[in-house]
């Protein structure tokens, strides 16, 4: 930028990739990553999901600077302004949103790219549109022996309702699925098509306290989908998850989603609609259940699909899926281990005040949470305290852990009003 | 009371603060810690060690096969035999808008 000298700071590793990424974007703080899988004998360097997600980075941002080394085990990132989608720039669609593509590559769903873009939305210049399409867009959890993403039916259903506790309207970002896909052959690549409009863009968010009780759990909803199977498998996950959770809830609806599998044009690399042969791809299904609790804000999810080499029944899939739920539910607190990160960075980019956060011991004992705890603090967020919730009678192993985050007042350079 | 146990309680809030700032950790060893997995002797031999340099290497693989996940990993097995025992779910209906409030023997 304007001064030669700019300061970096400095991470290893790949983990946390796409949180210290946003936190360098918010805070505009450059940053430098070295050794990037550098131990790694077959896959060196950045992953294309990785990759993908740098490129989503610049097509935001305005007069970001990445370099990456040849080997891709070394990234500086100097931070741009978050203008969202601007007029004119990259966004080629006629509905005025940067269309992102996904290469066939691409091993993670597309809530990969969607929890970190959403980080960055509330704090965009102009509206953030993006249209994510292109051969690798997985609408499906990826399996939770790999990759473990969240479905977008999660994300929508339990990710950004959180938003609103922060004042960014729920109401006005929009989430539409144009085609479902689970992954592809070797959990590679997809063909769904997912849009994202995420048009409440805040001055400063509220922090929040979600520190009393998380209330008791009183629906369960969920939604069952199936790309190119039988329709009949969401009824056989449905009905596989009723069996566990109806002794508990009687309020269970699970939607059921059918889709027909999503054709990808395949044999000849430049193969555009004409051409190339199409085949099918993102066979499978999945379940995504939701429970809501009597307390405002508080709900718990979870995640389960078939494998891409298959071989596992549909009552499977539900009852894992339930079990799943009934597991994080258990682990108490008020947000679910995979909803923290997003809350947890938000409040820490948020108004100057404390806010406070009730989770369960195990959602804190999770190196992610650690971590995050570390690059927050390295990016110059105060630490956190950490408290036992104490109001349950149990202290030590079952207790819940109250966490108090103290914003920095990052805020929207964008919508600073003079 | 305190005098009775010998080591430290395990999950104690104060304890995860202190780690989890403690940088010289990697925030895996940071957190067996908390958990109390790790025993004393074993931290003690690790200092004194020299070729903790080179045992490390085995650990980077490892690490470089875990990816940024957010669904935790479940053990399955372990979740249906947990679930399908009847006293952990009623454990669990305290949770839940159906338990009975008012501490009754209804049944």
């Amino acid at each position: 930028m304007s001064t030669p000298k700019t300061e970096f700071l400095r991470f290893t590793g790949h983990r946390a990739f796409t949180h210290r990424l946003v936190l360098a974007t918010l805070t505009g703080r450059p940053i430098h990553i070295s050794h990037i899988r550098s131990a790694s004998p077959t896959h060196p360097g950045l992953a294309p999901h990785e990759i993908s997600f740098l490129r989503l980075l610049e097509s935001v941002t305005n007069g970001s600077v990445i370099d990456v080394s040849y080997t891709g085990t070394t990234i500086t990132y100097q931070p741009g302004l978050i203008t969202g989608t601007t007029p004119g720039a990259g966004s080629s669609l006629a509905s005025d949103a940067i269309e992102h593509i996904l290469p066939a590559t691409c091993t993670r769903s597309v809530t990969y790219f969607l929890l970190p873009l959403a980080l960055l939305a509330p704090f965009s210049k102009a509206h953030m549109n993006v249209r994510f399409s292109g051969p690798g867009v997985i609408t499906s959890a990826t399996s939770t022996s790999g990759p473990g993403d969240l479905s977008i039916d999660t994300f929508r259903t339990a990710l950004l309702p959180l938003y609103s506790l922060f004042g960014i309207p729920p109401a006005r970002i929009e989430l539409r699925v144009l085609a479902r896909s689970c992954p592809g052959p070797g959990g590679r690549g997809g063909g769904g098509l997912v849009e994202m409009r995420f048009a409440s863009q805040v001055r400063l968010p509220k922090t929040l306290h979600l520190n009393r009780r998380p209330g008791r759990i009183r629906r369960i909803r969920g939604v069952a989908y199936c790309t190119g199977v039988s329709a009949s498998h969401n009824s056989r996950m449905i009905t596989a998850a009723r069996g566990v959770l109806n002794q508990l809830v009687s309020d269970v609806h699970v939607a059921a989603q059918y889709d027909p599998a999503p054709l990808v044009a395949s044999g000849t690399e430049k193969g555009g609609e004409k051409g190339g042969s199409k085949r099918k791809m993102g066979i499978g299904f999945g379940l995504s259940l939701v429970a809501e609790s009597s307390a405002e804000g508080v709900v718990y999810s979870a995640d389960e699909v078939a494998p891409p080499q298959g071989g596992v029944v549909p009552e499977d899939v539900g009852v894992r899926c339930a079990y799943q739920l009934l597991e994080v539910i258990a682990q108490g607190g008020c947000v679910t281990g995979a909803a923290a990160p997003t809350v947890l960075m938000l409040m820490a980019m948020g108004a100057e005040d404390v806010g406070r956060l009730r989770l369960g011991r195990e959602v804190m004992a999770r190196e992610e949470i650690v971590g995050l705890a570390r690059d927050l603090k390295q990016f110059g967020a105060s630490s956190w305290g950490i408290r036992d919730a104490g109001d349950d009678g149990e202290e030590g192993e079952g207790g819940d852990l109250i966490v108090s985050v103290k914003g920095t007042g990052v805020g929207n350079v964008g919508r600073k009003v003079a | 009371a305190r005098a009775l146990h010998g080591k430290r309680r395990p999950y104690r809030a104060v304890d995860l603060a202190r780690f989890m700032y403690d940088t010289s950790l990697t925030p895996k060893e940071a957190l067996q810690k908390w958990r109390g997995e790790e025993d004393e002797e074993a931290e003690e031999d690790i200092e004194q060690d020299d070729d903790t340099f080179f045992r490390k290497t085995g650990n980077d693989e490892k690490e470089d096969l875990a990816e940024d996940r957010s669904i935790p990993r479940f053990d399955y097995e372990d979740l249906a035999a947990k679930w399908s025992n009847t006293d952990a779910v009623e454990a669990l209906r305290s949770r839940f808008a159906t338990a009975n409030l008012l501490d009754e023997d209804g049944a």
